[in-house]
């Protein structure tokens, strides 16, 4: 009932050259950081709950802490694609297919093209961007709902896969000379600082602060956000409202397209059945992220903590030896949550819903 | 004497520290139209939402022909035979009209399978019993707002039929679907139903009710007969005599701004419903307010978003000028570029962010502005809405919260503030004060006779007369889609309908 928290004015013209901070919720607070509140509260859980050996806790060991940001990253390059989908309101399902479509591409270009690894890299990339591009026209031209133009993406993106590598896996030997990939590009799977940082982390680290300034400092990003929260109103506003949808969908593209450089660099092969379900992975870590499927609101620090809480909540069920199933329960348990929180806040903010 | 159908007596209702309601007195006589009135925040809604079994009072009691009762749910409500018809419409649009009708009492048979026929029949007779030819089989969502409204009385009266409780039934109807409804409402009033309704309309109410409630602070600010003038209803409305709404007019306009010389809108496709501008005169000066009026489908709506290329796809022909230069105005961009503004007359749907924070909201029109390089400068984005914040009295006074949760009032001060920060030449208005109480249409129309002053002009189209011959300079009146007449401000509203509608005065 905001009606009966607001006062009429009847005064005008009343000066405010800096306008007075307000109480603000406390729920909101929680949920604005839920997922870091979330990643903190699996992190005390795992210290608690962790196997030690010799007295070390093994969740916090080097190794292990390392296994779960790089066991995170390829979903996490992708969920903050995502993010800038889901906020306009939108849902790429096509992400999981082009990282499995990107594998195939980087390991036959390189083993049976002979292309050299910048070239290589350069193409996978533009291919996502014009996936992503060509997706999201079609959806603004023919006024398409982004779910289905992105499942025939994703069916797409597999049958392109498919027909590439011919139902194979292509296996990336490293070497100089025809047939044989640089040796360099080994480098994603390995860890760098003294074996410590996996570089596949460190990719999915730097993607995710470039991001984060392109979603929180730029004219772009506040476009981002505008088609999200109304797009008529971003429309009479003057934003290019169709040049945003296609550009988030040619971020989801490009994201897809780097987490299949990286898939393809740590495994060594490409595989056209790689990455499936990842769009819904992402999805759940965006959603738990604080990001809103109604458009218009969500944080990108949010999703990178809610796909490190993934991580790390698989990694502490693991140790314990938890079935693969009750990891699934809890994630969804988290997924509610998360939602719950959120519809709690819209409504005490006299949203609805 | 008998008791009075419906009775409530020293109300109180408290929302945290907020006390919505002071002690409230209100009776409903059978066969009454009782209008409740108040501004924003006054209480009426929390005193329906007590009828209606939303809320119950924390103090105070509710009698029905003189027994308590007390409600504990809206069912318990609906069983009393109270039923209320809230803003929002709770119809199903992609269901036919009579699934709504019966939407959760469906007529079986065998027990198992609707029984659609039967209940196309029923709803037929229901309709046709207050005179309304609407096919039962028809969608919702094919209705007018208008036919989609007295739908919903129908269902209402259907749950329950001693008590209506209308919240703003004619907030979005047509001139001539308002009569429709006061017909429909007169007819339920003279066959016993006892009316509670709620407008921000002051016009409408000698028309419609019987006796008049004014709420105030959670307060009966007084009882008053319908037929009181309307500046007794606004005194008791904002508590202060409120002789000047409307603000002085300007003492001359500027340069021509925007010249319409036999200007016409070709559709790319014609389109039901939608009347383009056809063969247009006009001018609209530097500090010069022009109103448009005229009927429902005159084409003052399509006028002012074919100017801002919102509208249809189609192209201008004839004379358009901006500053005496012809200009080509086929898409937003364009309107931009020659320094025109829109404000919509659907703020929730098409002005605003809702979830959004007011200041975002704010400094959507300028985002370029405020973001060099392409990147968001926080000092300008908080100069911009420190700037929107000292121009309008935006309630509360915090640019953080999302704009969905103010008031419509609110929520309009920011639409047009948003516009204005973009400096705009000329500002299109469509129903500027649509939903909007009393104090805060002084405030827009005060805001808007300023910025005039400074070289602004503005076309304002609205159906609220008054509000037309109050606040213009000169009106425009169309009709299909025509300019037929010019007045000056201040004309009486006979003249002004009379060229609407294309009869003599």
């Amino acid at each position: 009932m905001s009606d009966q928290k607001i006062s009429v004015a009847a005064n005008p013209a009343v000066p405010a050259t800096a306008a007075p901070r307000h109480r603000v919720d406390p729920l909101a607070i929680v949920v604005r950081f839920q997922s870091l509140i979330g990643l903190v509260l699996v992190a005390i859980g795992g210290v608690i709950f962790s196997p030690r050996r010799h007295g070390e806790i093994l969740f916090l060991n080097p190794d292990n802490i390392a296994n779960i940001v790089r066991a995170v990253s390829e979903t996490g390059i992708i969920a903050i694609g995502m993010t800038f989908v889901i906020i306009t309101a939108g849902i790429d399902l096509s992400v999981g297919a082009v990282l499995g479509l990107s594998s195939v591409v980087t390991a036959s270009m390189m083993i049976s093209g002979g292309f050299g690894l910048i070239p290589t890299i350069l193409a996978v990339l533009v291919m996502g961007i014009v996936f992503g591009v060509v997706q999201g026209t079609i959806s603004s031209r023919f006024r398409l709902e982004p779910f289905i133009v992105t499942l025939a993406g994703l069916q797409a993106a597999r049958g392109l896969a498919l027909i590439v590598s011919g139902n194979q896996y292509i296996n990336i030997s490293y070497g100089d000379g025809p047939g044989l990939a640089p040796p360099v590009f080994a480098v994603l799977g390995e860890r760098l600082f003294d074996n410590t940082v996996p570089v596949a982390t460190i990719v999915f680290i730097i993607f995710a602060a470039i991001a984060t300034l392109l979603l929180n400092t730029t004219r772009f990003g506040r476009y981002v956000y505008a088609v999200g929260g109304n797009d008529r109103a971003a429309r009479i506003s003057g934003v290019p409202v169709s040049m945003v949808r296609i550009s988030v969908y040619a971020i989801t593209g490009f994201a897809s397209a780097l987490a299949g450089i990286v898939h393809a660099g740590q495994f060594n092969f490409g595989s056209a059945n790689d990455g499936m379900g990842y769009e819904l992975t992402a999805i759940a870590a965006v959603v738990i992220g604080g990001t809103s499927l109604f458009g218009g609101a969500g944080s990108m620090v949010g999703t990178v903590a809610g796909t490190i809480m993934l991580g790390a909540l698989a990694n502490i069920l693991q140790l314990n030896n938890i079935t693969p199933a009750t990891q699934l329960l809890a994630t969804a348990a988290i997924i509610v949550l998360a939602a719950v929180l959120q519809s709690l806040v819209r409504r005490r903010e006299g949203l609805g819903r | 004497m008998s008791a009075p159908l419906l009775s409530v007596t020293g109300a109180v209702k408290r929302f945290g520290g907020v006390q919505a309601l002071r002690g409230v007195d209100f009776d409903l006589k059978a066969g009454e139209i009782h209008a409740l009135l108040g501004e924003n925040g006054a209480g009426k809604s929390t005193l329906m939402n007590l009828l209606s079994g939303v809320y119950t009072p924390d103090e105070g009691e509710i009698h029905i022909d003189g027994k308590s009762v007390t409600f504990n749910n809206p069912r318990e409500a609906q069983a009393a035979g109270i039923a209320t018809i809230f803003q929002e419409l709770d119809l199903v649009p992609s269901l036919d009209v009579a699934a709504n009708l019966f939407l959760g009492r469906e007529l079986m048979r065998q027990g198992a399978v609707l029984d659609v026929p039967a209940m196309r029949r029923e709803a037929k007779r229901r309709l046709e019993a207050i005179d309304l030819a609407i096919d039962p089989a028809r969608l919702v969502a094919d209705l007018s707002i208008g036919q989609r409204q007295v739908v919903a009385i129908v269902k209402a009266l259907s749950y329950a039929s001693r008590v209506l409780i209308m919240d703003e039934p004619t907030a979005a109807l047509t001139v001539g679907e308002v009569e429709r409804l006061f017909e429909i409402m007169r007819k339920l009033a003279a066959s016993g139903v006892g009316i509670i309704y709620i407008s921000h309309r002051l016009e409408e109410v000698p028309e419609i009710a019987d006796r008049v409630t004014v709420m105030r602070d959670g307060r009966v600010a007084g009882i008053t007969e319908p037929h009181a003038p309307q500046a007794e209803l606004v005194r008791l409305l904002v508590g202060r005599p409120l002789d000047e709404l409307y603000p002085e007019r300007a003492r001359s306009a500027g340069k021509p701004l925007l010249t319409l010389r036999d200007a016409s809108f070709r559709l790319v496709r014609e389109s039901a419903g939608w009347q383009p501008p056809t063969g247009v005169s006009l001018e609209v000066r530097e500090g010069e307010i022009v109103g448009l009026a005229g009927i429902m489908g005159a084409g003052r709506t399509e006028l002012l978003s074919a100017l801002y290329g919102t509208g249809l796809a189609g192209r201008w022909q004839g004379e358009v000028a901006v500053d005496g230069k012809p200009v080509r105005l086929d898409s937003i961009n364009a309107a931009r570029k020659a320094g025109i503004a829109f404000v919509t007359d659907d703020r929730r749907g098409s002005g605003l962010m809702l979830r959004m924070a007011v200041g975002l909201n704010l400094v959507m029109s300028v985002i370029r502005r405020i973001s060099p390089a392409g990147l968001m400068s926080p000092r300008r984005q908080a100069e911009a809405v420190a700037r929107s914040f000292g121009q309008f009295d935006i309630r509360p006074k915090n640019p953080d919260i999302a704009v969905g949760a103010l008031s419509g009032g609110n929520q309009q001060k920011v639409v047009l503030a948003k516009e204005i920060l973009g400096n705009p030449r000329l500002l299109l208005l469509d129903e500027p004060t649509r939903g909007v109480d009393v104090g805060a249409k002084g405030e827009i129309y005060a805001r808007l006779r300023a910025l005039a002053a400074q070289g602004l002009g503005i076309l304002v189209a609205s159906s609220e007369m008054p509000e037309l011959i109050g606040l213009c300079d000169r009106i425009v009146v169309l009709r299909q889609g025509r300019n037929v007449a010019e007045f000056n401000g201040g004309v009486d509203e006979h003249t002004v309908l009379a060229a609407a509608n294309g009869r003599e005065a």
